[in-house]
């Protein structure tokens, strides 16, 4: 029998302070490692962010869960989370790790449009459709706070 | 008196029992041999320092440079001494092995024994370790810290630097606990102390002081700097959201911080400066932090001199009832007096009932003070001319202890007075917790034939289910809604207007509390209540004064009585 999946779903604000150009630099930095430790831990989920928020999802084992969010939370490049959904889950929605940069903000675009592209962002079922619409508009409300 | 010495005993009765009689010369060759395959290092060096005899094992000490040169030097130390034993300075070999060195006195020369003790001194570490470790946690203990702040105390003497002590509670985690268990109330704190244990820096001291309080001793130059931004990272975090087996918990922390040596130099006396500060961090609205201030010290000791004077305050029938009339509106004559109590405290300051009610339930004397507040207003009104209400307050304590009912029936029996004659005063507060064992006996009073009265209604949540689960007789308005500069715009009376309204619906009489204007209370009039209350009738009244006021009120029933003479202003009980 295999053990439970997991889908904990949180956003919080971004916390990194400086010119564009080296938040982009610290951003790449958190999307490198975390794609490489939620690897390590068997999480997939989804990333997106602006310079207002980071809203993610993570999927996993329990104890994976666990570990990672604990990792997540101790970070204080970020503060403010939010968690919205903390549940058992049958199948993965996201079980290719994707991040995205979402933002109206066209400078930060040119900053961070190539992370999206380079993960190729892509929801592929209903559930990650629904949950991806829910982190959009969080992330675009507060990009528009943060400005 | 050492192994060595003991261990030939037995070699020579075992040869007494085994060979006909003694061979000095075998004895000695045997000795020897035994000796030398003792596993115990033994060595005799002659007064020079020389080495006349060593054993096998003592022979493969001496090959080890670092027990050779740490002999030497132990040798070079004591050996001028009669005999002595390294018990307290124990040669250490590399990381683990640590040997015990001890000399004999011979007549020619020094017996050198060497044993390994690296198990016995791994042991006491370990045990050591384990008195001053939190077994939970892993943290240290309230030894570890009262140790770790002794010693640095006695160093602040020597190299004046700063250094902060933190105190940490945790906000909610008891419901936690109660609702999920122990187990995972015990993961949780695991989790806490992990969080907790990533902010500090290398010399900082972090102990589990008991159930979700924690400390950390932080020596750092850059204070207060550093503590507060310790303390502002501590409350974030630990307020951050956590997963803990599978449940998503939320909790907060709140943080109380005190300086070395800037607030005081004593190890006690530090820690409960912190407990003072986290205290004040807590009712500021907990998950936050504060400083402390030599103020609330102050306030501290005052507040435990008032506890002290409090608690004989009874006894030294230092409390006293005053009494202010309730007027009716369409008759324009007294229906009653509230009793409000005041102490007289010795030294001669009277204290308003807000100063020392809440103290008085927060150390559970407010049951014995409210029964004999009720007895007192019972008998006192008991001997007026014309059978008026008195109006007596009661806590949302004095409902909790099961002894409400049992004074009341008590206080009517022994002063004779007719139960719809009492007039219990509740506020909002007696009906948050517990409701329905609240509404249990607000219905056994009644049943009694004592009315009561909803107090002060519009400062709490003012919620209208109260008015709808128990018919109160009475409803009285907040002072707030009647006088001051907010209450006489147009939204303080709507609400009058609307809980007069709502009085008149439900058939309770509505009392105007705090009139102190002929203005004032021609607006009540206009908005419908039915009775009023307030220093334009009278201030409350010493017991003495109540029977001529009783006269003139029947003397004259057209005109209320204004303006009777005062004594100390204030309210409720």
């Amino acid at each position: 029998m295999t053990r439970p999946l997991y889908r904990l779903v949180y956003y919080s604000r971004n916390r990194i302070a400086g010119a564009p150009g080296d938040v982009a630099q610290t951003v790449q930095g958190i999307l490198r490692a975390s794609q490489r430790n939620n690897f390590e831990v068997g999480v997939t989920g989804a990333l997106l962010f602006n310079a207002g928020i980071f809203a993610q999802v993570l999927e996993g084992r329990q104890d994976s869960i666990s570990a990672t969010f604990e990792r997540i939370q101790r970070d204080p490049r970020h503060g403010d989370v939010h968690v919205l959904g903390f549940e058992q889950t049958s199948a993965p929605s996201f079980p290719n790790w994707s991040m995205a940069y979402l933002g109206r903000s066209r400078e930060a675009e040119n900053l961070f449009g190539s992370i999206a592209a380079d993960s190729g962002f892509r929801p592929d079922s209903l559930e990650s459709e629904r949950i991806f619409r829910i982190m959009r508009e969080i992330a675009l409300e507060e990009e528009s706070a943060a400005a | 008196m050492s192994a060595i010495e003991t261990s030939p005993v037995p070699i020579e009765l075992a040869m007494n029992t085994a060979s006909s009689g003694p061979d000095p010369v075998g004895q000695a060759s045997l000795a020897e041999e035994a000796l030398r395959r003792l596993n115990r290092a033994v060595a005799v060096y002659s007064r020079d320092g020389a080495v006349q005899f060593s054993n096998g094992a003592f022979d493969a000490l001496l090959r080890q440079p670092a027990f050779a040169s740490g002999l030497a030097a132990l040798f070079e130390r004591t050996l001028a001494l009669h005999s002595v034993r390294s018990e307290d300075t124990p040669l250490s070999l590399g990381e683990r092995r640590v040997y015990q060195i001890e000399t004999v006195p011979l007549s020619h020369g020094v017996l050198v024994t060497a044993s390994d003790v690296s198990a016995e001194m791994a042991e006491r570490k370990r045990v050591n370790d384990e008195a001053r470790t939190d077994p939970l946690t892993g943290l240290g203990n309230r030894l570890l810290l009262r140790e770790q702040l002794a010693e640095l105390m006695s160093d602040l003497t020597l190299h004046p630097s700063a250094a902060a002590v933190l105190t940490i509670d945790l906000d909610r985690f008891k419901a936690v606990n109660d609702t999920l268990g122990h187990p995972v109330g015990d993961a949780l704190l695991r989790v806490v102390a992990d969080r907790i244990r990533s902010q500090l820096g290398r010399g900082d001291v972090v102990a589990r002081l008991g159930g979700d309080e924690f400390a950390i001793l932080q020596v750092d130059p850059q204070q207060p700097k550093a503590a507060e931004s310790l303390a502002a990272r501590l409350v974030d975090l630990l307020g951050r959201s956590y997963i803990v087996d599978g449940n998503l918990l939320n909790i907060g922390a709140s943080v109380g911080v005190a300086l070395l040596p800037g607030d005081c130099a004593d190890g006690d006396q530090i820690l409960k400066y912190a407990d003072l500060a986290l205290y004040r961090a807590k009712s500021a609205g907990r998950g936050t932090y504060r400083f402390f201030e030599m103020a609330m010290d102050e306030e501290m000791q005052a507040r435990h001199t008032m506890e002290i004077d409090l608690r004989r305050a009874l006894a030294l029938r230092e409390f006293s009832l005053v009494y202010q009339p309730q007027v009716n509106l369409d008759t324009s004559r007294i229906t009653g007096f509230e009793a409000l109590l005041r102490w007289h405290r010795a030294g001669g300051a009277t204290v308003a009932p807000s100063d020392f009610i809440p103290l008085a339930e927060e150390i559970g004397l407010i049951n014995p003070i409210g029964e004999w507040v009720i007895r007192n207003a019972c008998r006192e009104a008991a001997g007026w001319s014309e059978p008026l209400t008195i109006a007596v307050n009661v806590s949302a304590s004095q409902f909790a202890s099961a002894t409400l009912i049992g004074t009341v029936v008590s206080a009517l029996a022994e002063s004779g007075l007719a139960p719809e004659r009492l007039e219990l005063e509740i506020t909002e507060s007696v009906l948050m917790d517990d409701t329905q064992s609240v509404i249990d006996i607000l219905h056994s009073l009644r049943q009694l034939g004592v009315r009561v009265s909803m107090d002060d209604f519009g400062t709490g949540y003012s919620s209208l289910s109260y008015l709808r689960r128990f018919p109160f007789d009475k409803i009285k308005i907040d002072q707030s809604f009647i006088r001051g500069h907010e209450a006489e715009g147009p939204g303080g009376s709507a609400i009058v207007q609307a809980i007069a309204a709502l009085g008149r619906s439900l058939g309770m009489t509505t009392t105007a509390e705090g009139v102190e204007t002929e203005q004032q209370l021609s607006r009540v009039a206009a908005y419908g209540c039915t009775d009023v209350q307030g220093f334009l009738f009278s201030r409350p009244l010493p017991p003495e004064k109540i029977a001529d006021v009783i006269l003139n009120n029947r003397a004259q029933p057209s005109e209320p009585p204004r303006k009777t003479n005062d004594t100390q202003g204030g309210d409720s009980l």
